[in-house]
């Protein structure tokens, strides 16, 4: 059945209701006249602040229109149904919208964390703030603990009604804009290390805390050490129980991973691929054959994606799926940014920079084959999404270990 | 045919190791990057007394080994010299050095020299470099070039076999480093080196660096012997040295994590100074579309023919 005020690729990626496809058409028109047109040019090159000013009017524009927080519940500003963020995180792709780099961890984990395990003081505290752009950082990994969280170190003791909190953080993503940050800390040394550690929200101005950006292979410090000396932290900042803090992460890293993989996805398929193509020599076979190979792999990705947010919703997604998703994104970026590398000849390596608020593919190849080492190595690397799958999805024995 | 470097060479390329270490090692890369106007200061001294320039490379066997064994050894340090230029030089012209260098954007690691360069292009033309471009990332310069003859199809294999031994000395010591890092580092309450998953990607990398270094021996082979595809071998390297390098570097980089993106490791150094020497004169694909051209029809000629 059609509806002749509506175009025909209303119908283009699945059958959809017809309230889906209003909802497509009117995400449509918000995009086509709120993205800023030249944000890629204009955006190249900007200092920190000028990156932090867009970042945070880009996520005011979106939060206007009701946006920004699609997956959060309805009284807190959210609401969007599973299938309408679907729709949504297609089309700001497919206009090729700047992506929410500072909120990230903000709309995402903090959030999670705060609806699954927070109190209701916690929540009214925080989630307007990061609604008025209260910018959060992730307190996880140490310099002894990377992808073995749980033997992180950074020491909380209990004193009155405050802990005091001592340690080294790693690899904090965008730390030195940030305001809050979800912090994980040892608070039982005796305990067996995943029953010893509570989590925590840390306000970023608090004396003793102290952020040095790690300059990285491309020049840009976006990740950053966090060093805590004696670092107070009022109790009431505790997100669950004591010791429990282990079981609060387990419960909300992973929370929004299938949307958010399907949003990268969605830009994978969009405008990357579209570069890619753009910039290839495409009358050459090997290239074309390339470019077909990733083509098709981009579809099975984009479908994959999407089957893992629907089977969430269900409740019936496999304890490996979101595994597969990110093991597979992250070595289909890093071939096809390697790829664009490639054809891009010598000329790419002299791109010195690339458009802040941009994803993990811009055509500036180099930087973005660079940057998607961010994918295999960290939030779980190659290697241990591997042994995932392995032990959780097919069910194979764990591999012998020392302890 | 030999597939080993002499003793006499082996143990020169030891004596390299020792004296870039002592000179400053990993310190070097690091200052001549903050300045390279100091590129020669920093590793003139330190050549000039292990007889670098006294080496002869292009009539005496010996001296072709020790110059393969010393680029080795430079590229474990990755010394921001380009010893493997300076020892290709042709014999008949007044140069410092020579560099192999594509027909469109002629480019070389000469950035802060001093030196005086001759150019040759993979057809054998021959230039000298009368100008150089702004200093790039990694020391590259593009180069102004002044047409000298067409002689040059003689000079190309060494000229593109010794830059490979540097590279080479890079494979060693990313892979020396990333072992040193998954035996040290400890996750899940044991070193990473005991992760079969750990290890078969280590195998893997060791696979491909051991497979260069034999073919490194075998190009070196077909100079000394005067073979007449010794051009021919002197591609099929550098097309192995690039893929070599590919799997070889990305590997210690999962391997070493996030750290060995930053500057604070070795590896990040290495990787960074690794890439002028996959890149030029031309990358992976213009290397093999090279290579194709010349041997398409026949093969190479290898061992048992």
């Amino acid at each position: 059945m059609k509806y002749p005020a509506e175009s025909e690729d209303m119908y283009e990626n699945s059958p959809e209701s017809r309230t889906q496809a209003q909802f497509r058409q009117q995400v449509r028109a918000w995009c086509e006249q709120h993205i800023p047109p030249d944000w890629r040019q204009s955006q190249t090159g900007v200092d920190d602040d000028e990156f932090v000013r867009f970042q945070k009017s880009w996520f005011a524009e979106l939060h206007s229109a009701g946006y920004a927080v699609p997956h959060w519940p309805r009284e807190w500003g959210g609401g969007l149904s599973v299938p309408e963020q679907i729709v949504l995180y297609q089309e700001l792709a497919a206009h090729d919208a700047p992506r929410l780099v500072l909120a990230f961890v903000g709309i995402h984990h903090a959030a999670a964390t705060l609806l699954a395990a927070g109190t209701d003081e916690q929540r009214r505290r925080h989630l307007p703030a990061i609604l008025d752009g209260e910018i959060w950082v992730q307190g996880f990994s140490e310099p002894e603990a990377g992808s073995d969280l749980a033997s992180l170190r950074t020491s909380a003791r209990r004193a009155g009604d405050s802990y005091v909190v001592n340690g080294q953080k790693l690899w904090a993503s965008g730390g030195k804009h940030a305001d809050w940050c979800l912090l994980l800390a040892r608070t039982d040394p005796n305990a067996p290390k995943r029953k010893g550690i509570s989590y925590f929200l840390l306000d970023m101005t608090t004396p003793g805390v102290e952020v040095r950006p790690i300059r990285n292979a491309i020049g840009d410090s976006h990740f950053c050490e966090i060093f805590l000396n004696d670092v107070e932290i009022p109790a009431a900042n505790l997100v669950g129980a004591e010791n429990a803090g282990w079981q609060v992460a387990q419960a909300t890293l992973g929370a929004e991973r299938g949307l958010t993989m399907l949003e990268l996805a969605e830009r994978l398929g969009n405008a990357g691929f579209r570069w890619l193509v753009q910039a290839a020599p495409v009358d050459d076979p090997v290239v074309a054959d390339r470019l077909a190979q990733f083509e098709t792999e981009i579809t099975g990705l984009r479908g994959l994606c999407r089957k893992v947010v629907e089977d969430s919703e269900n409740g019936t997604v496999g304890p490996a799926d979101a595994s597969i998703v990110k093991l597979f994104y992250s070595e289909l970026l890093q071939r096809l940014t390697d790829f664009g590398a490639e054809i891009g000849g010598m000329a790419a390596h002299t791109r010195l920079a690339k458009p802040m608020s941009s994803g993990w593919e811009s055509g500036s190849w180099l930087l973005d084959f660079i940057g998607s080492w961010e994918w295999t190595i960290p939030g779980g690397s190659s290697e241990i999404q591997r042994t995932i799958i392995g032990e959780r999805g097919l069910g194979l024995p764990r591999e012998p270990s020392a302890v | 045919m030999i597939l080993d470097l002499g003793d006499d060479a082996k143990e020169y390329g030891r004596q390299a190791l020792r004296a870039f270490e002592a000179a400053g090692g990993d310190q070097l890369v690091q200052q001549a990057e903050a300045k390279p106007d100091l590129r020669e200061s920093l590793a003139g001294p330190v050549l000039s007394e292990l007889g670098a320039w006294d080496l002869d490379a292009r009539t005496d066997v010996d001296g072709l080994e020790a110059a393969a064994a010393l680029c080795r050894s430079a590229g474990y340090w990755a010394l921001p010299y380009p010893v493997a230029e300076r020892l290709a030089k042709p014999t008949d012209l007044d140069v410092d050095g020579l560099i192999v260098v594509a027909d469109i954007r002629p480019s070389g690691v000469v950035a802060g020299l001093e030196s005086t360069w001759a150019a040759v292009s993979l057809a054998g033309v021959r230039s000298r470099v009368a100008g150089y471009g702004a200093a790039g990332p990694g020391f590259v310069a593009e180069v102004e070039l002044s047409a000298v003859d067409d002689n040059g199809a003689g000079d190309v294999a060494l000229g593109l076999v010794l830059p490979c031994w540097t590279l080479l000395g890079m494979l060693d010591r990313a892979l020396e480093l990333t072992i040193a890092h998954v035996s040290l580092r400890k996750q899940f309450g044991q070193t990473l080196s005991a992760f079969q998953g750990v290890q078969f990607q280590l195998t893997d990398a060791e696979v491909e660096r051991s497979g260069l270094e034999i073919l490194a021996k075998y190009a070196l082979w077909s100079i000394a012997t005067d073979r007449p595809e010794a051009t021919d071998d002197a591609l099929a390297l550098r097309m192995s040295a690039i893929e070599a390098a590919e799997v070889v570097f990305r590997v210690c980089h999962q391997l070493h994590g996030a750290v060995g993106f930053c500057d604070e490791t070795t590896l990040s150094w290495l990787s960074r100074y690794s890439q002028p020497l996959r890149r030029l004169p031309l990358g992976l694909s213009a290397t093999r579309d090279e290579l194709t051209r010349r041997v398409g029809g026949t093969g190479l000629t290898g061992l048992f023919s």
